[in-house]
């Protein structure tokens, strides 16, 4: 059931109308403590059968996980369920919505924007609404080869790869929380709402770190082979962070932010190789040092105790991090440490889940249940409270 | 007028996931103040690509915060500001007398953001971390890639931008709240727990049916769907390097699986009843990628890509950075990425790339460029402080505001 403690957006009554590329955002609004109806139709919910499942039930994890803090307001066909669902909208702060959603043949948003003129509408969409792909069908992994998130992952000896999970979309998502969330600021303030689009093309676009510097400023990095950097495995753009074996397991080895550093501690160490000598004293010579560094990085680490070199790193400042498979970090010690794990419930059963991705110390964001709502019901307006 | 018009924040963030978050609410029109310094240069000094790309939008001033005066001003602007923000390691801001409890007892409705790689608290809680770091310890970097390696992960700092926009979020709501009780409040975020939370469901499976889960490249990872992966492709390669041409071809269910058939002129081996159901297609999907790697490998990317979407197929040309910036019709119409009018004193032209959100009513279609170590100090202060010009100028010559 919903929480009755103050969160941050408690008050803000909310309508659900994503898919997979939104829904992650809703989920971010809810758990912050939005008063969120996600009206599921007659056919059910399409996303209610996304693996992972719970072998015990059958239930959808994935789902779980998405659709947390939310009343489900299973539709009919009927023609008073369909008022209902006008009515919730007449009476919600925020709308969030992808295109295509299973209500648009009869929801009229135009109606709805005139008798709540404070709402506000957050419309994700993976193009936009105008230009040649407007219609694309995009899911994940295609999201992410047209958006830039592809190409620059995989190895030279791999195709190109789409990050684990719904990276993509999260981005999107992460996004489309936080339009939803400025636009109620200023409706708040001014008590005029507004339609809000967030493409996800751009949205994923927008966080490919170095690849529109890569090609923007070329002439600045003189190591560049082209304006577009190639996708080789864990090594970063600088050059200088990459996954590295060691004896035990890989670690991603990262000298910065002072190489000096480093090369202290492989003095320390003994195993410096020729590091010192002078012809990297030389001008123009950092680069060829800095390279030469990590072939030496990636001899010293094959001998290294993969956790022992990880704590020793973090006692040197240095930002090296053990690559950890899933067992390992659900053991991690500061996760436990900052007892961050939730638990959500699956079919009745409480499972262990991921916590918050923040913590408000006033107001905290907390993974709630989920309620049902029959859409044939007497009066949801008023027995949810959104009649005041 | 922007929807965060009139919002104030003092940010002391520095390389990628916090200057990301102040970048989102600078765009959407917050008067976010970047606090910088000559005697903190590295990665955080305003010069070069890197800085500019995150920090447009956004006024600097210089304080040198070993000095007793800096610190004065920086409190003096944390009790006039809306968020205060940082993301170094625990416990920065608190040696220079600006920790929460400081701020909150004479600016009760701050909204005091810490972003740590590790957050407050815990055995971790002063590790030093980047974004590769995070994406190796939270299991992004072991689950992306192929079975049989665990050293490939993403490439590109991702979590730094999921931080980042975790942290707008964050601040937003924290706004809404304050809305109600007027009061402010502190934010923890632990770098590290957003990216483990981006992996929930992976989670829960752990958790509730005792699976981890194995590198598996393109397979979807829980659901028998397919195909599901890149393809090689002939045509001309943007990407010097490898000269590769791909298309990600993606069928979620039967009929994308058969208008992809029909396509293909319905070769004889994809009338086996193995690729029948996507159960099958997933079961078999090696060969089906052998077939349809056999297919592409001779066509132009950007043409099937054409023939594909139209017939129903989801599928895209694999762009790399070239692409998008040339051949992309979206972000091309979009303007998705403008030359700033106003040279760089230094850098000349220097470029943004547009918030992915378009506002009806408010457009943040505004892109002002980065602004050089102190440039803003006068006009900062002015504002926020009320201080004249000519006290700023012996500031800086005393060398604190600098």
């Amino acid at each position: 059931m919903m929480t009755e403690s103050q969160r941050a957006l408690s008050g803000t009554r909310l309508i659900d109308l994503t898919d997979a590329r939104a829904i992650y955002g809703a989920k971010l609004l809810s758990d912050l403590g939005a008063d969120t109806v996600r009206p599921i139709p007659p056919e059910g919910d399409p996303l209610a059968n996304r693996g992972p499942i719970d072998k015990q039930s059958g239930e959808s994890l994935w789902y779980a996980f998405h659709t947390t803090s939310r009343r489900l307001f299973h539709m009919s066909n009927s023609s008073k369920s369909r008022r209902q669902l006008q009515s919730l909208c007449e009476h919600a702060n925020v709308i969030v919505l992808n295109d295509g959603h299973p209500f648009e043949s009869f929801l009229d948003l135009a109606n709805v924007r005139d008798s709540n003129p404070g709402l506000v509408i957050v419309e994700c969409t993976s193009f936009g609404n105008t230009g040649p792909w407007k219609d694309y069908l995009a899911p994940d992994l295609v999201a992410g080869a047209l958006g830039g998130s592809v190409a620059i992952t995989g190895d030279e000896d791999t195709p190109p790869l789409k990050p684990f999970g719904d990276v993509n979309f999260a981005v999107s998502g992460a996004y489309v929380a936080v339009a939803a969330l400025a636009a109620l600021r200023h409706s708040r303030q001014t008590g005029k709402g507004q339609l809000v689009r967030v493409s996800v093309h751009e949205c994923i676009a927008s966080c490919l770190e170095h690849v529109f510097m890569w090609y923007l400023y070329n002439d600045v990095f003189r190591h560049a082979k082209g304006k577009a950097l190639e996708r080789r495995g864990s090594l970063h753009w600088s050059n200088l962070y990459q996954v590295m074996q060691a004896k035990n397991g890989h670690i991603m080895v990262t000298p910065t932010p002072s190489l000096d550093n480093q090369l202290v501690w492989l003095i320390e160490e003994n195993a410096f190789e020729d590091l010192l000598d002078p012809e990297y004293q030389e001008p123009n010579a950092r680069g060829r040092w800095a390279r030469r560094m990590m072939e030496v990085l990636r001899s010293w680490v094959a001998t290294k105790d993969v956790e022992s070199l990880f704590y020793e790193a973090q006692e040197h400042h240095a930002p090296f991090g053990w690559v950890h498979d899933i067992p390992q970090v659900a053991d991690n010690p500061q996760l436990a440490g900052r007892d961050w794990w939730s638990s959500l419930e699956v079919s009745g059963n409480s499972v262990k889940s991921t916590g918050s991705p923040y913590s408000h110390s006033d107001t905290p964001a907390e993974a709630g249940g989920i309620e049902h709502l029959s859409a044939e019901s007497e009066g949801i307006i008023d027995a949810i409270g959104w009649g005041n | 007028m922007r929807p965060l018009q009139g919002v104030r924040v003092l940010d002391f963030t520095h390389v990628l996931a916090g200057p990301f978050c102040t970048r989102v609410l600078a765009d959407m029109g917050a008067d976010v103040v970047k606090v910088n310094s000559e005697t903190r240069a590295q990665i955080n000094a305003p010069i070069g690509p890197y800085f500019t790309l995150w920090n447009r939008n956004k006024r600097t001033i210089a304080l040198d915060m070993a000095q007793d005066e800096a610190r004065k001003i920086a409190f003096d602007l944390a009790l006039r500001a809306d968020v205060v923000i940082d993301n170094f390691s625990m416990g920065v801001l608190e040696r220079w007398g600006m920790g929460y409890v400081d701020v909150s007892n004479q600016n009760k409705s701050v909204i005091y953001v810490q972003m740590s790689g590790m957050g407050s608290g815990g055995p971790w809680s002063n590790f030093v971390t980047y974004a590769p770091t995070i994406h190796a310890l939270s299991g992004l970097t072991y689950t992306t890639g192929v079975p049989g390696r665990r050293d490939i992960g993403l490439g590109y700092s991702y979590n730094d931008h999921q931080a980042g926009l975790h942290a707008a979020v964050a601040v937003l709501s924290a706004i809404e709240a304050r809305e109600h009780t007027g009061k402010g409040q502190r934010i923890d975020i632990s770098q590290f727990e957003v990216a483990v939370n981006l992996l929930g469901p992976t989670f829960l499976n752990y958790f509730a049916n005792g699976e981890g889960i194995e590198p598996c490249g393109n397979d979807q990872p829980y659901d028998e769907i397919g195909p599901h992966g890149c393809y090689r492709c002939a045509g001309p390669a943007s990407n010097d390097v490898l000269g590769e041409r791909w298309i990600a071809i993606a069928c979620l269910n039967d009929s994308q699986w058969e208008a992809l058939r029909a396509c293909m002129g319905n070769p004889e081996w994809s009338r086996d009843e193995v690729f029948a159901t996507s159960g099958g297609r997933y079961q078999n999907r090696r060969e089906l990628d052998e077939r349809l790697s056999a297919w592409t490998k001779d066509l132009d990317a950007w043409e099937l890509m054409q023939m594909l979407q139209a017939a129903g197929v989801p599928a895209g040309v694999v762009q790399d950075g070239v692409d998008l910036m040339e051949l992309d019709p979206q972000l091309i119409e979009k303007k998705f990425i403008r030359r700033i009018e106003e040279p760089h004193p230094t850098m000349g032209s220097t470029y943004a790339d547009k918030l992915p959100i378009d506002f009806e009513h408010t457009p943040c279609d505004l892109y002002e460029r980065s602004r050089t170590l102190g440039e803003d100090n006068v006009q900062i202060l002015a504002d926020w402080l009320g201080v004249d010009q000519k006290s700023v100028i012996q500031g800086e010559e005393d060398g604190y505001l600098r």
